[in-house]
């Protein structure tokens, strides 16, 4: 079974972000990129899913500028068989982005594809359930297990109070949650390996797909920043306050 | 003086309600991380500036009490401790940062400001301050400084004592003193300023420091590799030093990981099980750098020294590999850990790793040994753990007998019995393995000069003459 996996290249969970003085966006120079975390996820599923013999070869697929083939290539040492990235300095939101993948699962044809739930930077959420829509395939959202059984794949999900588990006909969709495992890291010998494994590239064009951006950011700002708190005296000060100052009582 | 008029007499020395009695809080600020020595103050005083620590000198002077500086309270020595009757001067509300020049990349903080404080105000500043370990969000500066704390950048940014280019102190007489001015150069003699870091506040109290920040490192990575043996911990650190800076050269030993694992949240780096474990860091400021790491790996590899390791893709899977090391001492704590500091001149440590391996291994056969340390500056962190069934002081009683055979491997290789932790209380007993006698003498004749009537710290690091 062929497993195509969706990584994006993302500013590090790590980075405390700045905002830029135009408001504009972020700040992205000299700031560390890493691969999305909930993608790092999905391609440990495909990894582990290969380990059982479920999965027969993993292809990984990301969007961007050419810096990308770094988190290709963590993905390769992780254990993906081979690389796809589709070169664009633009920037690509999510209808185009599962347009992109919506042309590269027609070429690859595989039988499950596994994206994160979001990507840290946007926060859209969308990406994966646009693919399931444009490819005609079933969605197994939020995965906390994926379980391959025969042409079907029983995913459970995390839903608000509890665990929803669908059944989807394979070819299908999953994007995954944050306890669905936990990413291992690159081994030095592997990231060697991966050096040698082979890698593509095509572009929007090729594959045919228009990336002109459809929403325009007005405005970025940063959060507000946090009131310093205040001591009280005693409990009679605090409920007073409570009461006439935050009127929460 | 009566206890009643001496805590009524403080109550006028400070702020309002910055004087407690409470049993609980003379039990919390009466000791630091050790645990061993039962906490007995008389009082805990909180200042808030430098001329209530004068007017608390003053005083102890005149009553002939004790203070004891506290500050986080993470010492490992048994420095901020009391406990025979004296009075605790806690920094908590001496926690300001006080002036920043940008020109000079210095600035001006209050003994109490947290050491992680410190390091977030340089990063907001676009700078670093690299003095960093397990317990920078709690220690404070002024406890850094008295025990001249070094931690896991020592081989690339040096000591505590590395960045401090002014201090304002009360000596143990009660004279306020600035030393040293913010300058970077100043040969006008004696530096007292070098006397009062790692005094373990037993001359005078640190009320403020003029620290120097540098640049901030580039995409710092981190390596963890799977040692085969002990000694290799020194082969691949020279294989390493030959190409890159590492700003980072810890080992520890898989039991060490294994207490780490166990203790939750933290994964192993590999599948594969070695008996050693060497964490590397550097900037990988271009893909030649990474490209000589990947090649030594290889090398290092080839010659038998390292059976697997991984690299860090991400900051956060740096901080997560980190964890591996830092957490360290936090998941053997419950087990009452007997903790061995000692260091060697780096060209020793192989010899040094081996002798103290077999006199561990002849005389505490049925104890768990934990080896880690911050081994690129010859530092050996030997941590030896309780065994559940054994009442402390028996454990401890047995820990100091082999002490002995320890710190004479220690002094053979001319070591220190202390590399970083300071002596305190734990290691006042051993001080001549690493010390002579008329080098003692001096360190007493300082003491005098600086605190005539022994009310600093009282029996810390060395008694009067
Ligand atoms: C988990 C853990 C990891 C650690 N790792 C390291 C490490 O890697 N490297 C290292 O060097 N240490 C390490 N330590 C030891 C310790 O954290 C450091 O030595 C730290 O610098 C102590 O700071 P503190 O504020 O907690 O000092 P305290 O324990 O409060 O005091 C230490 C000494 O300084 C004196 N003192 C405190 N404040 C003042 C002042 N204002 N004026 C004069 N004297 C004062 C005290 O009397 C005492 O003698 C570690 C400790 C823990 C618990």
């Amino acid at each position: 079974m062929k497993v195509l996996v969706a990584v994006k290249r993302v500013i590090d969970y790590n980075v405390k972000v700045r905002v830029k003085p135009d408001n504009s966006g972020v700040d992205l120079a000299n700031v560390k990129m890493a691969m999305n975390p909930f993608c790092e996820i999905a391609v440990e599923e495909a990894v582990r899913l290969k380990e059982k013999g479920v999965a027969t070869e993993i292809v990984v697929v990301s969007i961007g500028p050419k810096a990308c083939q770094e988190q290709i290539r963590t993905a390769l040492a992780l254990g993906a068989d081979r690389g796809i990235h589709i070169e664009t300095d633009a920037e690509v939101q999510s209808l185009e982005a599962a347009k992109l993948l919506k042309a590269v699962v027609d070429k690859e044809e595989p039988k499950l594809v596994i994206l994160g739930k979001q990507s840290i930077d946007t926060d859209n959420n969308q990406t994966g359930q646009m693919l399931a829509a444009l490819a005609g395939m079933g969605q197994g959202t939020f995965a906390s297990e994926v379980v391959v059984d025969g042409d079907k794949v029983n995913v459970t999900r995390e839903v608000d109070g509890g665990l929803m588990t669908v059944a989807l006909n394979l070819p299908a969709v999953v994007t995954t949650d944050l306890r669905l495992n936990e990413p291992r890291y690159a081994s030095l010998p592997n990231i060697m390996k991966a050096k040698k494994k082979p890698l593509d590239t095509t572009t929007p064009a090729d594959l045919g797909v228009d990336v002109a951006v459809r929403l325009t950011t007005l405005k970025v700002e940063a959060p507000a920043t946090r009131q310093a708190g205040i001591k009280v005296a005693d409990v009679a000060e605090l409920v007073d306050k409570l009461k006439n100052e935050a009127k929460v009582i | 003086m009566a206890p009643e008029q001496i805590i009524a007499t403080l109550k006028t020395l400070v702020d309002d309600g910055k004087v407690l009695t409470d049993p609980s809080d003379l039990d919390t600020y009466g000791k630091d991380w050790t645990k061993i020595y039962p906490p007995k103050p008389i009082a805990i005083v909180f200042p808030k500036t430098t001329e209530q620590v004068q007017a608390l000198v003053r005083f102890a002077n005149e009553q002939h009490i004790g203070l004891v500086p506290s500050g986080g309270r993470t010492g490992l020595s048994a420095g901020a401790v009391a406990t025979n009757g004296e009075i605790v001067v806690a920094f908590d509300y001496m926690n300001q940062v006080l002036d920043f020049s940008a020109s000079d990349r210095t600035v001006v903080c209050q003994a109490g400001v947290i050491t992680e404080q410190l390091q977030n105000f340089a990063e907001e500043q676009g700078l670093y301050y690299p003095v960093d370990f397990a317990s920078a969000g709690s220690s404070q500066l002024g406890g850094n400084l008295s025990t001249n704390a070094g931690g896991i950048k020592v081989i690339r940014y040096g000591m505590s004592r590395d960045w401090v280019l002014g201090l304002k102190v009360v000596t143990g007489k009660g004279d306020i003193l600035e030393l040293n001015k913010g300058l970077e150069k100043n040969n006008t003699g004696y530096d007292l300023r070098h006397l009062f870091i790692g005094a373990e506040g037993t001359l005078g109290f640190i009320t403020e420091a003029t620290m120097k920040l540098c640049r901030k490192p580039d995409n710092l990575t981190v390596l963890v590799l799977g040692l085969a043996d002990l000694t290799n911990t020194m082969d691949v650190l020279q294989a390493f030093q030959k190409k890159l800076d590492l700003t980072a050269y810890e080992f520890f030993s898989h039991q060490a990981m294994g207490h780490v694992l166990a203790h939750g949240h933290v994964q192993a780096p590999f599948e594969t099980e070695t008996p050693f474990y060497a964490l590397l860091e550097f900037e990988a400021v271009s893909d030649q750098v990474m490209d000589d790491a990947m090649a030594l790996f290889e090398q290092c590899v080839e010659n038998g020294w390292v059976l697997d390791g991984v690299i860090s893709q991400s900051e956060t899977q740096a901080h997560n590999l980190w964890q591996l090391r830092e957490r360290i001492s936090e998941s053997i704590a419950p087990r009452t850990p007997y903790k061995n500091d000692i260091s060697v001149v780096v060209s020793k440590v192989p010899d040094f790793l081996r002798e103290i391996d077999a006199v561990v291994n002849q005389h505490y056969p049925d104890f768990e040994i934990i080896w880690f340390g911050h081994i690129g500056d010859g530092n050996l962190h030997l941590n030896i753990l309780k065994p559940e069934d054994m009442p402390k002081e028996e454990f401890f009683g047995q820990c100091e007998q082999v002490n002995k055979w320890v710190f004479e491997i220690v002094q053979r290789h001319q070591g220190s019995v202390s590399a970083e932790h300071g002596v305190g209380l734990v290691k006042k007993d051993y001080l001549q393995y690493t010390r002579s006698p008329a080098e003692i003498a001096y360190l007493r004749a300082i003491k005098a000069a600086f605190d005539p009537n022994n009310i600093m710290n009282p029996g810390k690091v060395i008694d009067p003459a």
